[in-house]
C-alpha cells in the first residue's frame, strides 16, 4: 500500500513536470511584436496578432504622429512633419524599420528571425 | 517486486529531476555573463542608427558607442554650421584647420577616388543638391545648369595639407558617401574598448558586427534588401565585418513618368544608370565597404567584378536591374537566397 502510494505520487510529479516542460517547449512564440519608441524610449509594445483595429496617437514638440493598427499591420497614418517619409513607408514590413526623423519616432518589429538588414 | 518497482521509478524521477536542475542551473549562468542583450539607438548623420550588444560591458560599450557617432557627426556634417566640413565648403577658398580623422578620411576618399576612376566623388553635393535629393525639394535641373555645376565639382580640387584643408569657392566636399561607414568603424573601436565582444550596428542599414559569433555561439544573420519590394531577397550568415548596401530604391523622385534615383554618375552629374539595382560590399572595414557599395553602383556589373578580381578581403552581392542576382564565390555558400535566379561571380 505505501510502495503504491509512492508510485503514484511519483507519477503525478513526473505527470507535472511533463506538463510544465511542454508548456515551456510549447509557449507561443512572440513573433509580430511592434514597438513604438520615441528618442529611444519605448512606449508601446504591440502583439499585433492580438491588438484589435485602433489608431494611436503621439505628440512631439507640438507635432502629432498618428500610428494606425488595422488587421494586424501597423502604419504611420498621417504626421505633422515636413517630408512624410514615415507616412510613404507604408505598412511595417521586417528589417524596415518606420522612422520620423523630425519627431524622433520610430515603429519596428522586436524579435526578428535575423539580425539586422542592409538596406 | 512492487517495492523494487517503485525504487526504479523514485530513481529514475530523481535522475530526471537532477539533469533537469543541472541545465538550468547552467543556463542560468549563461544568462548572467553572456546573453544580457542591451540595445541603444541614436539619431545622427540624417537616419536611425540601432546598436545591439551582448554581454555585461554592453551598457557602457553602447554609451561610448553612441557618443562616437554624435561627435563624428559634428565633425563631418555638411549642414551643421559648426562642423569642420561646413568651414571648408564656406570659408570662400582659405584654408582651415581640421582634425587628424577629418584630415584621414578626406585622404581615404581622395585615394577611393583614384582607385575608383572617379565613381567615388565627394565634391558633387551642389549637383546632388540641385536635383532636390539633399531637402526632398526634387526637380529636374536642366542641361546647362548641370553642366555649370559640374564645372566645379573636381577631388583633384581638393587640399589637404597638414592638419589643413581647403576648397576653391562654388566646390564643395559632402562626406555622404563614406562617413556612416567611417562612423561605424570608430564606435565598433569604442565598444570593443569597453570590452564589448559580440555586437552588431545598424547604421540606418549600414550592418557592422563585432565578433565572429552571438553568445548562443550561432553567427549573425543578415537581411539583404530586396530592391523592387517588400522583405529581403536573401540572408547572409556572416561572422564580424561590415555590410553594406546601396541602392536608388532608398530614395528617388517621379517626374513625367521618369524615376530618377539619388546616386548620381559623377561624369555626367544625373542618376546612375549603369543596370544595377542595388549593390552590397562586404569586408572587414565599414568606410571602405561604405565607399565602394556607391561606386560600384555608378560603375555596373562588369566593371565592378573586374574591381573585386583585383581586389582582396572584399565580397558583393549585386542585383541588377532585370532581378538577376550576383554572388562572389567567396559568400556564395554563406548566402541563403529567397530567389531563383543567382549566378556566382568567380575570380
Amino acid at each position: 500500500m505505501k510502495a503504491r502510494t509512492v508510485c503514484i505520487i511519483i507519477t503525478l510529479v513526473i505527470l507535472c513536470t511533463a506538463a510544465v516542460w511542454c508548456g515551456y517547449v510549447m509557449r507561443p512564440k512572440s513573433g509580430k511584436t511592434a514597438v513604438i519608441s520615441q528618442n529611444g524610449k519605448v512606449l508601446y509594445r504591440i502583439d499585433l496578432s492580438s491588438e484589435k483595429d485602433r489608431t494611436i496617437e503621439v505628440t512631439y514638440e507640438g507635432r502629432k504622429n498618428t500610428i494606425e493598427i488595422n488587421g494586424g499591420r501597423i502604419h504611420m497614418k498621417c504626421a505633422d512633419c515636413p517630408d512624410h517619409i514615415c507616412v510613404d513607408t507604408g505598412w511595417l514590413e521586417d528589417g524596415k524599420p518606420i522612422v520620423c526623423l523630425p519627431n524622433r519616432l520610430v515603429i519596428e518589429y522586436e524579435n526578428g528571425d535575423i539580425d539586422g538588414t542592409a538596406r | 517486486m512492487k517495492k523494487k518497482y517503485a525504487a526504479a521509478v523514485l530513481l529514475s524521477a530523481l535522475l530526471m529531476l537532477n539533469s533537469c536542475a543541472a541545465n538550468n542551473s547552467d543556463n542560468s549562468n549563461a544568462n548572467v555573463t553572456d546573453d544580457i542583450k542591451n540595445s541603444g539607438s541614436v539619431f545622427a548623420m540624417d537616419t536611425y542608427m540601432t546598436i545591439t550588444a551582448y554581454g555585461q560591458n554592453g551598457k557602457k560599450g553602447i554609451e561610448a558607442a553612441q557618443k562616437e557617432i554624435t561627435r563624428l557627426e559634428k565633425l563631418w556634417s555638411v549642414t551643421d554650421e559648426n562642423s569642420e566640413i561646413y568651414s571648408i565648403d564656406h570659408s570662400g577658398g582659405s584654408e582651415v584647420p581640421i582634425s587628424a580623422e577629418t584630415e584621414e578620411l578626406l585622404n581615404f576618399a581622395i585615394d577611393m577616388h583614384r582607385q575608383t576612376k572617379g565613381a567615388l566623388d565627394i565634391t558633387l553635393y551642389p549637383v546632388l543638391r540641385a536635383w532636390g535629393f539633399t531637402t526632398g525639394k526634387y526637380r529636374v535641373p536642366d542641361d546647362s545648369e548641370i553642366s555649370a555645376l559640374l564645372e566645379c565639382k573636381g577631388v583633384e580640387r581638393i587640399s589637404v595639407v597638414n592638419g589643413n584643408a581647403s576648397v576653391p569657392e562654388n566646390t564643395e566636399i559632402d562626406l555622404g558617401a563614406v562617413a556612416k561607414g567611417c562612423a561605424g568603424d570608430a564606435a565598433a573601436k569604442a565598444l570593443k574598448e569597453q570590452g564589448v565582444t559580440s555586437a552588431l550596428l545598424d547604421l540606418g542599414g549600414n550592418i557592422q558586427t563585432i565578433g565572429d559569433a552571438k553568445p548562443d555561439g550561432t553567427k549573425w544573420k543578415v537581411g539583404i534588401r530586396d530592391p523592387f519590394g517588400e522583405g529581403s531577397i536573401g540572408t547572409l550568415t556572416v561572422g564580424e565585418c561590415a555590410v553594406i548596401t546601396s541602392g536608388g530604391y532608398e530614395r528617388f523622385f517621379e517626374q513625367d513618368g521618369v524615376i530618377y534615383k539619388h546616386i548620381l554618375d559623377p561624369e555626367t552629374g544625373r542618376p546612375a544608370d549603369s543596370g544595377l539595382a542595388s549593390v552590397t560590399v562586404i569586408g572587414s572595414e565599414g568606410r571602405l565597404c561604405d565607399a565602394l557599395s556607391t561606386s560600384l553602383y555608378v560603375m555596373g556589373l562588369d566593371d565592378a567584378c573586374a574591381y573585386w578580381r583585383n581586389s582582396e578581403d572584399l565580397e558583393m552581392i549585386l542585383i541588377s536591374d532585370e532581378g538577376g542576382v550576383y554572388v562572389t564565390e567567396g559568400i556564395a555558400e554563406d548566402f541563403s537566397p529567397n530567389v531563383e535566379n543567382v549566378t556566382v561571380i568567380e575570380r
